[in-house]
């Protein structure tokens, strides 16, 4: 860098930045970034950007396979369902619902499980013990059962499959951060803010968590990836969004029984949830790739 | 051992006392009133209603109601489908060993494909072919799996018409009901079409038995790759290296026993991700197993089957947990010593 040093003084970038740094170098995952950037861009703008709506047909156009078949319109990009609704718009549409409901569930299920971990990693005795014991039955239990249970208890929809989600998500990451904190209190710089006075939670707030805060971030990306198959799934089987929704799992769901004579009613949705779930994990590969090379350095 | 037989045995009572507080407590949660929905019966007259809230303690405090919720599932008893009216437990007889069936076979296949795959891209540490064992593994992880099973039946059962798509076996052969595993009941059974049959069921296995297979497959490449460069970078691999030991004897005697142990540690976690993964195969392939028949009840809101359902299926994936928590302490005495819980 032809920077001009004015002072003798070495710049540390701070240990979030040396992240970006590592992380920015690798081009797979750049261009998972940039994919996952994209979604959450088509996720917000969906509405501004898509051709038509997703709910209204037009009949005329009924099955109407995608532009490049020989009996594609262009007008239709990607074809029509068997309503005459377009499958672009449709798919754009679904990005905020699949894509951008699990971005949301997962911060919110981050938000509540840093909280609670970050507080029982200062507990000790029987309480954390039976909180341990009682972690390890229900992450014992896999995500996709538990929330078919909630939405067994509060009924299908798509606002209950939210909340059953992120109900789901919130064990691991107090698992994760209690882990976290717990392993970085043992550390030799808290012993030295501590005494210099500081309380358990200004440690927590200013020591501890700038030192977790990637791993969140990587188990962050690993629970979207799952959110997003988890609330196509709960689609697909009619325990989440309902007709009309374009969520991407109802989507698929609803071209089954054309399958065989319109196919791009169901691999289309399908390959709208590989590409996101693709996307969100070369991110997270991304980082817990930075992470290694940068505590080697 | 004994401390830590005893130990598991401490998280195992204690896991499913957890879990049948868990389904005692979907009764009050659920829609309805709570002694049917323990005991399924919807259509009761007034004298059995007031037998079932007798038999259930309801008159009494929440401690009895759960105690005496908990003897009767002690005694196979889960109440009365309401959706059916048949006896839950007959239900649950019928469709398990359909689960266990397929979950154990697909067990099987993926840890024989994601082994001895991630054990290559661990030998091949950086180079182009585990660069490509690993992206494949990403690929398949993040395949959404009702979307696997479409194209699998799309392009092996319509396109190539190779494999059956839909059910357990062919309606043409009788099979006896003795264990539930189609398998042995096969081979139990004195039909004289028992090889066809044999056959048939087989073709009917492969296509969910892989798409179900698939996912926990490339997470079995992952494990065992990580645990493989793990015993790579060992020092006893380089004594023995040092020793003048080919490649072969370093990788078969020394390098692939250590890293199976750290997998088989895994086993029971992947385990529960795998029924998972079969609950909607089943549905797709029309399977009759215990998942398929857990979202029909959902779906004709039997909460009865939901709740016995839920308990039998986590009761079920904790006790393979545990089991594999036994084989690998058996196999592995420094972990016999391990502190406090998990």
């Amino acid at each position: 860098m032809a920077r001009e040093k004015i002072y003798l003084e070495e710049v540390f970038p701070s240990p979030f930045m040396q992240l970006w740094g590592i992380f920015r170098k690798t081009p797979v995952a750049m261009i998972g970034f940039c994919c996952f950037i994209f979604l959450i861009f088509l996720a917000i703008f969906a509405p501004v950007l898509a051709p038509y709506t997703p709910v209204d047909g037009n009949l005329d156009m009924i099955l109407l396979p995608p532009a490049w078949h020989a009996d594609g319109n262009v007008s239709y990009l990607l074809g029509t369902d068997e309503l005459g609704r377009d499958m672009l718009s449709r798919l754009m549409y679904g990005t905020s619902l699949t894509f951008g409901l699990s971005f949301i569930v997962v911060i919110f299920s981050l938000v509540i499980g840093v909280v609670i971990g970050s507080l029982s990693a200062l507990t000790r005795g029987i309480k954390s013990s039976f909180l341990n014991h009682f972690l390890d039955v229900v992450l014992s239990i896999p995500s996709l059962l538990l929330a078919i249970i909630i939405v067994a208890i509060l009924g299908p929809g798509i606002s209950n499959t939210v909340w059953a989600i992120a109900i789901v998500f919130i064990p691991q990451f107090i698992h994760i951060t209690r882990y976290a904190v717990k392993e970085e209190f043992r550390k030799d710089y808290v012993l030295a803010s501590r005494l210099d006075g500081a309380s358990n939670f200004r440690i927590l707030y200013y020591s501890v968590f700038p030192n977790i805060v990637e791993r969140l971030m990587s188990q962050a990306t690993l629970a979207q990836s799952a959110a997003i198959l988890d609330i196509a799934t709960l689609g697909f089987l009619g325990l989440g969004a309902q007709i009309p929704l374009p969520e991407w799992g109802a989507i698929l769901a609803n071209g089954l029984e054309r399958f065989y004579i319109a196919p791009w009613t169901v691999y289309l949705p399908g390959l709208a949830i590989l590409f996101a779930v693709v996307a969100t994990n070369l991110v997270g590969e991304g980082i817990r790739h930075a992470l290694k090379l940068r505590k080697e350095n | 051992m004994l401390t830590f037989t005893l130990r598991r045995l401490s998280l195992f009572i204690f896991t499913m006392l957890v879990l049948t507080l868990l389904s005692f407590s979907l009764s009050f949660l659920f829609p309805g009133d709570t002694v049917i929905n323990h005991s399924g019966q919807i259509n009761a007259s007034t004298t059995e209603l007031a037998h079932l809230n007798q038999v259930y303690q309801m008159d009494k405090n929440i401690f009895h109601q759960y105690l005496a919720y908990l003897s009767h599932i002690l005694n196979g008893d889960f109440g009365q489908s309401m959706a059916s009216q048949s006896p839950i437990s007959n239900e649950i007889r019928k469709l398990l060993p359909a689960t266990i069936e397929l979950s154990l076979v697909a067990l099987l296949i993926a840890m024989l494909v994601g082994i001895p795959l991630g054990f290559i891209a661990a030998i091949k540490h950086n180079k182009t072919s585990d660069n490509v064992i690993l992206s494949l593994a990403m690929l398949g992880y993040s395949i959404p799996v009702f979307w696997l099973g479409l194209l699998a039946i799309l392009v092996f059962s319509i396109g190539l018409g190779w494999l059956p798509s839909a059910g357990q076996i062919s309606l043409l052969f009788e099979i006896e009901f003795v264990t539930g595993i189609q398998f042995f009941d096969i081979l139990l059974s004195d039909s004289p079409y028992k090889w066809q049959a044999f056959r048939d069921a087989s073709a009917h296995m492969i296509l969910p038995a892989c798409v179900v297979a698939l996912a926990p497959a490339t997470i079995f490449i992952r494990l065992s790759r990580a645990s493989m460069i793990e015993v790579l970078a060992a020092s006893y691999i380089r004594a023995a290296r040092a020793k003048g030991l080919s490649f072969q004897q370093i990788i078969f005697r020394h390098a692939i026993r250590n890293a199976l142990i750290q997998i088989i540690r895994h086993v029971g976690l992947q385990f529960a991700n795998l029924v998972t993964i079969a609950m909607v195969t089943e549905v797709i392939f029309s399977w009759p197993g215990i998942g398929r028949w857990l979202i029909d009840s959902i779906y004709q809101r039997d909460y009865t089957a939901i709740q016995s359902g839920l308990l039998v299926l986590s009761c079920f994936i904790f006790i393979v947990h545990i089991l594999t928590d036994f084989i690998y302490a058996a196999l592995n005495p420094l972990a016999r010593g391990n502190k406090h819980g998990s």
